[in-house]
């Protein structure tokens, strides 16, 4: 093994991953201010602090989380990789697992760190590749997609979403559930006028729902 | 506008970046690669690496895409073709961009009623809710690493003791549907007026549908072992929904 080769081959990880991570960082949060001032108009940036205490604070923890759990399976390289280019739970940690069991390498092991980053590369360079080509196929239809028979679609697109997660979230624990659902709904019935609010109120039912969850949660720890 | 969210300029700024990350990703992979080798690992084995993460990530990356479509027309096809590409995720994307909207006082996330502000800033906060795996990465993903690699008995692979973390997300995730399920029943029951049933809806229908299909999907890939649906479940149950919103 050339082990002069492999710590230089990690240093250098570290400063490419932390300089595409910040090079990244700064395309994405700079492109809306770009894109604002063709358009002709910036950012609301009053709408986006409220918007960010509203839902931006659950996926700041949910990122933590990601981070503190994710980065020690897939190591320097593929950690880097991995939170720039997104879709984590649902594609790259099961692909680089996959991978992983393929080669029977161990986390912390330069092995495990050169299959993690050679499977989460390749992983996103085809989602690149796929969603481009899509995109591609895409633009001849962009009339049908426009046409107004089609705007009910895309007007609930969120009801869609929330109707798959419910199912999804619900049914780990369908009583606790049903206490937030009630009260929320009750609370939009008595007060209609807060609905196009919609996002402020997931911090009192996010909140009243862990409160509760943490009650079973210990009441089932003293059972046992 | 929706020349506009579907301009060349959107597309070029949208692709351009994607291009600099799929580059990332070049480097990163040949890195490896040369590593690998250097490292005394099988060639095969690194080969075999690379076909097996493709062929894993065909399937989801058309989920993905069928997620593209189902942005495109309230956001455009360029900033989903981004968001889902680079670093957000499908139910991540939709929500955000429902609170940013919310905000900027429209009533739907829809192209109808988009507006350039109400766009540029559903955009910036799309971007800011979701950068923080990248900034922890560049501030502490060496510290954390070298850390965990001085405890040589803690092995990240096991599997720990459920603890009250995993219970809070599901929890945050509950609270969070429940409120937006919520303004659906009440958006119904009191939205034209108190009590009076003659609000919307269709959100309710809609969001019923998707419930059912993603229970289809649940049932065919956790009964019927047939892992590879789980990739299409959730655009898959959108789009069913949405259909149906179509259909009302």
């Amino acid at each position: 093994m050339n082990k002069e080769f492999l710590e230089k081959y990690n240093k250098n990880t570290h400063i490419i991953g932390r300089t595409v991570s910040l090079i990244t960082l700064v395309l994405l949060v700079g492109a809306p201010f770009v894109i604002g001032n063709v358009i002709g108009a910036s950012p609301n940036l009053v709408a986006v602090v409220k918007g960010f205490a509203s839902v931006g604070l659950i996926w700041t923890v949910s990122s933590v989380v990601e981070f503190l759990v994710y980065t020690p399976m897939l190591g320097a390289g593929g950690g880097y990789l991995a939170f720039i280019t997104g879709n984590l739970i649902n594609m790259k940690i099961p692909c680089a697992m996959n991978a992983k069991d393929m080669a029977g390498t161990k986390s912390g092991t330069t092995e495990n760190e050169i299959i993690s980053t050679l499977s989460i590369a390749s992983s996103s360079l085809t989602t690149i590749v796929i969603l481009a080509l899509g995109v591609l196929l895409l633009v001849p239809l962009q009339p049908i997609l426009q046409s107004p028979a089609l705007q009910p679609a895309f007007s609930n697109v969120v009801p869609a979403l929330f109707g798959a997660m419910a199912y999804q979230y619900f049914r780990k624990d369908i009583k606790l559930a049903m206490v937030p659902l009630i009260l929320m709904s009750v609370f939009f019935i008595l007060v209609p006028a807060l609905i196009s609010q919609t996002s402020i109120m997931i911090i009192p039912s996010g909140a009243i729902t862990i409160g509760l969850a943490y009650l079973i949660f210990k009441k089932k720890g003293k059972e046992e | 506008m929706t020349e506009i969210l579907n301009s060349p300029f959107l597309y070029g700024i949208c692709g351009g970046i994607i291009l600099f990350v799929a580059v990332v990703c070049l480097v990163f992979m040949i890195r490896a690669y040369r590593a690998g080798i250097a490292a005394g690992m099988d060639k095969g084995m690194l080969k075999r690496t690379i076909t097996s993460s493709i062929t894993f990530t065909i399937l989801p990356s058309v989920g993905i895409l069928l997620g593209v479509i189902a942005l495109s027309g309230s956001l455009g096809t360029p900033w989903p073709w981004l968001r889902l590409s680079v670093i957000g995720a499908l139910h991540y994307e939709t929500q955000v961009a429902q609170a940013a909207s919310e905000q900027v006082g429209l009533k739907t996330l829809s192209m109808s009623e988009m507006t350039p502000e109400a766009f540029s800033t559903i955009a910036l906060l799309m971007s800011i809710c979701i950068m923080w795996g990248m900034i922890l990465s560049f501030f502490f993903n060496k510290m954390y690493l070298k850390k965990l690699n001085g405890k040589p008995d803690k092995n990240p692979d096991e599997p720990k003791r459920k603890g009250f973390g995993d219970t809070a997300m599901v929890a945050m995730f509950v609270g969070l549907v429940s409120a937006y399920i919520g303004s659906y029943i009440g958006g119904f029951v009191s939205g034209e007026g108190s009590f009076t049933f003659k609000g919307d809806l269709t959100p309710i229908i809609v969001s019923l549908v998707s419930a059912l299909v993603m229970a289809i999907f649940t049932y065919f890939a956790e009964k019927k072992h047939m892992v590879w649906l789980e990739s299409f479940s959730i655009a898959g149950s959108m789009l069913v929904g949405m259909i149906v919103a179509v259909l009302m």
